[in-house]
């Protein structure tokens, strides 16, 4: 509970220093939602010259770019402390969370709070609902409960991701960068069914690091293209990978070189 | 002439500083590379995908869009708009620009040195090893004629000029209005989708071509890649560097009013 | 309050090849060194001193003061601070520890200094009574009052370091850590905050360890101090040991007009020459100070003199020549 509180005062201070410059943030936001929109119509261009991708319609490849963008924005929202971790590290701003009673995971997860990706948000939402509506999926109840697992799951998989390059900077600056092939070309990659990649590709992307389970598995499961029981799990193992992340951070903390000693 | 070997000789100490200092990203630009490689890959896995279902023969053939993915991966390194973060831009926005306008250089002369000595280090550390890689791979078309390399080679050096003033004097604006981020996030999203980074401009439908067509942007990708694929051909070449040279030309222009005027309101606010 | 036994903490630094194909070569495989920052240092402190912590630049006293703040993990050795182990119970041990690094803000950027110590409220989970009363004391001791709403980035050195204090000692710490408390103050800002320690000390019984290059901080706060150099523990022993040090040598430097060749003089020791510039050590006690500069200036053309009290640097370079603690103290490791 104490945490909880503390999280929603972190956020709001955040939120209030963003909205400082009014006009700038809003401008940003309608530039960000303009980014979305030529991102999709770019794919659109491409459907309205070959029709179809192995299989999969517009809209159906719809369903996959915008579960991948909402996932994607909400992670970059919430946790985008940890994106920005190396330059705690240079500042030294870690050393003073080293010595404030609190978790350290949960400090670098409140220190900033991205309100700026409404904008991204909104752009994914918007063609995830156009995309529902066009696709032929009967909405029941466990299909929508099931999405919102998926959306959950997706969130917390890229959170992962960006613990997991955060905790490398325990011991070098640079490895971080490779983190930014996972999640910029995650979103890009994962805006397309994954049975057009290379099996080695696949491979890597469903085992190593578990793109597919955040939109493709689900919209096989949504889309009944599989029958497989698989798709059923695959939701959940973004909440593992989260899982995994934070331990391989916990562990890395204990790495901490600090500057300037 | 003397004079002017003598000031083409600090352009070049500039260029020479400017890939040194590039020099010291190393592992940066390896994951670089890796993230150039990986675009490259699923760009290539998309559109096979999308050539395999279609049975209409299209504008360009598979090969030849490969290539253009390959050249793309390659070689945007090379200019400012995508080459990673520009310090010189970054002068601009925290208004230590002002430094070098006293200098006694041509501001502008100086970053386009600046820019050519990052290409040069992008050239080998960039392009070469992820073209080879690309080629290797999937077997990319290569131009027939020398004459065609020498044309490349003279667009792509003014898609470097033209990047660099378009980056300028979008970053100029930072004299204007404080917080540019927005400002720089829409033009660089229409400058890049204008420029046909993503879907070459002879797969667009045709009215968006056309408006393209109308566009400096497509001097950044379209032409010197169309132009290394022999879709471009004979007079039509030198139409297209024509077109290259005046938007270049029309930018430096731009910048440099834009700059001028808002170093001197800067003086005059005492800023 | 504090035990220190035989700490030792190394770190790894990578070193870059240079050159075209050195730098290619760094890509794939890295040389690192080892460098020995704290080794097997041992102190024991107890409630309600002020103990110093002195040593040149490098020496690794921040790298100590991060072990004892549960920043860095030891290499080896055992540190506990109230009982806790700093590193392991990391939480529990931040609960009662302040933490005051002069080189940098543990306060928020862009809050004011109120909304930063509101933050801390919550975070600390500081009850408002005492919240309120320490607010209080902080502001007539430190005169927080002035600059309470501004934000911190807009606050001069002194008065961040001011707002750094009272941050620190808001949850009632029992240990107080301050690393270079001083640096870059001016004279009146130094002192309040020297005034401010002492008294803390003797109302709340506050144990405080400081490290610092101002050898006026441990005259005026340390009744003991603790000398360490490259990584190792030299001195650890009474401020009185060291102030009788002070107090036998001074260092005087002369910028000759003319590059004399034999420039030394009785009673001094020439500790230093580059060009026409020399440095002499010499005892107020063997020949006066003014006396000295009188036969300096009859013997030579001088164009500019100075007289230092030596610092810590200087401070520790006589230990090492002379031995002249190990003689008194026989404390040295």
């Amino acid at each position: 509970m104490h945490h909880l509180a503390l999280y929603l005062h972190f956020v709001k201070l955040r939120i209030r220093a963003q909205m400082e410059y009014r006009l700038s943030f809003l401008f940003e936001l309608f530039a960000q939602a303009c980014l979305a929109v030529i991102d999709f119509f770019m794919i659109a261009m491409l459907f309205g010259r070959f029709k179809q991708l192995a299989g999969w319609t517009l809209w159906e490849v719809g369903l996959l770019y915008g579960m991948v963008g909402i996932c994607f924005a909400l992670a970059e929202m919430f946790a985008r402390g940890f994106d920005l971790f190396p330059d705690n590290v240079v500042r030294g701003e870690f050393d003073t969370m080293l010595i404030r009673p609190l978790d350290t995971f949960f400090q670098v997860l409140a220190h900033q709070f991205i309100l700026r990706r409404l904008g991204k948000l909104l752009q994914a939402l918007v063609i995830l609902l156009i995309a529902g509506s066009q696709v032929a999926i009967a909405w029941t109840f466990p299909k929508i409960a099931y999405l919102f697992i998926a959306l959950v799951g997706g969130t917390c998989f890229f959170i992962g991701l960006f613990v997991i390059g955060a905790t490398t900077c325990f011991w070098t600056i640079h490895s971080l960068e490779m983190i930014n092939i996972f999640t910029n070309g995650g979103i890009f990659m994962g805006s397309y069914p994954f049975s057009i990649y290379r099996r080695w590709f696949r491979l890597f992307f469903t085992f190593v690091i578990p793109l597919a389970c955040v939109n493709y598995f689900p919209s096989l499961f949504l889309l009944g293209k599989s029958a497989s029981r698989g798709v059923l799990v695959a939701p959940f193992v973004g909440f593992i990978f989260l899982g995994g992340a934070m331990l391989f951070w916990r562990w890395g903390v204990l790495h901490y070189q600090s500057t300037g000693h | 002439m003397k004079t002017f070997y003598r000031t083409l000789l600090v352009y070049l100490a500039f260029a020479r500083t400017s890939f040194q200092k590039r020099m010291q990203y190393r592992v940066a630009n390896l994951a670089g590379l890796t993230t150039n490689f990986f675009f490259l890959l699923v760009h290539i896995f998309v559109y096979t995908a999308f050539y395999a279902a279609s049975r209409e023969p299209q504008p360009l053939n598979l090969t030849e869009v490969r290539t253009y993915i390959v050249l793309c991966q390659a070689f945007i390194m090379l200019m400012p708009l995508w080459g990673g973060r520009s310090e010189i831009a970054d002068t601009v926005k925290d208004g230590s620009v002002a430094l070098q306008l006293v200098k006694p250089v041509d501001f502008q002369a100086y970053w386009l040195a600046d820019a050519l000595g990052k290409a040069f280090y992008y050239l080998l550390m960039r392009s070469l090893p992820a073209y080879w890689l690309g080629k290797l791979l999937f077997g990319t078309v290569l131009p027939q004629q020398l004459g065609t390399y020498f044309a490349f080679a003279v667009s792509m050096l003014i898609a470097i000029y033209l990047s660099t003033a378009i980056t300028i004097t979008t970053r100029s604006i930072a004299f204007w209005t404080l917080d540019v981020t927005g400002v720089n996030y829409i033009a660089h999203t229409v400058i890049t989708f204008f420029s046909g980074l993503f879907v070459p401009i002879a797969l667009w439908p045709e009215w968006l071509a056309d408006i393209a067509r109308w566009l400096p942007f497509e001097g950044l990708i379209d032409i010197p890649f169309s132009i290394y694929l022999g879709t471009l051909t004979g007079v039509d070449i030198w139409q297209a560097i024509g077109k290259q040279v005046m938007w270049t030309l029309v930018f430096i222009g731009l910048g440099r009013g834009i700059i001028t005027r808002g170093f001197s309101r800067l003086v005059i606010q005492g800023g | 309050m504090i035990e220190v036994r035989n700490l030792s903490k190394t770190f790894k630094v990578y070193h870059h090849r240079k050159g075209f194909f050195g730098t290619f070569a760094n890509l794939f495989s890295r040389k690192h060194r080892i460098v020995q920052a704290v080794e097997n240092v041992s102190f024991t402190v107890t409630r309600g001193e002020i103990v110093g912590y002195l040593g040149p630049n490098g020496a690794g006293k921040s790298t100590t003061i991060k072990m004892l703040t549960g920043i860095l993990v030891p290499s080896s050795g055992s540190v506990t601070v109230n009982g806790y182990i700093p590193h392991r119970q990391r939480k529990e041990n931040a609960k009662r520890i302040g933490v005051v690094f002069g080189q940098r803000s543990h306060l928020w950027f862009d809050l004011p200094v109120q909304e930063s110590f509101e933050l801390l409220r919550r975070i600390y989970r500081i009850p408002q009574e005492q919240y309120r009363h320490n607010v209080a004391m902080f502001d007539e001791l430190l005169g927080l009052g002035a600059f309470f709403q501004t934000p911190v980035r807009q606050l001069s050195l002194g008065q961040r370091m001011r707002a750094d204090l009272g941050a620190a000692l808001l949850h009632n710490p029992d240990v107080l850590f301050l690393d270079e408390p001083t640096i870059g103050l001016d004279v009146v800002a130094k002192s309040r905050i020297r005034q401010f320690i002492r008294q803390l000390n003797a109302e709340r019984q506050v144990t405080v360890v400081l490290t610092t290059h101002d050898l006026d901080d441990v005259e005026q706060l340390c009744n003991r101090v603790i000398l360490i150099d490259d990584a190792r523990l030299l001195f650890d022993g009474e401020l009185a040991t060291l102030r009788r040090m002070l107090s036998k040598e001074r260092l005087l430097s002369v910028d000759y007009a003319e590059d004399y060749s034999d420039v030394r003089m009785p009673h001094t020791r020439l500790v230093h020459r580059e060009g026409t510039r020399v440095q002499y050590r010499f005892s107020p006690e063997e020949i006066r100070t003014a006396a000295l500069i009188g036969a300096l200036l009859q013997k030579f053309n001088i164009v500019d003199i100075s007289l230092q009290e030596p610092d810590i640097e200087e401070l520790i370079k006589t230990v090492y020549e002379d031995n002249l603690i190990l003689r008194e103290t026989s404390k040295l490791i």
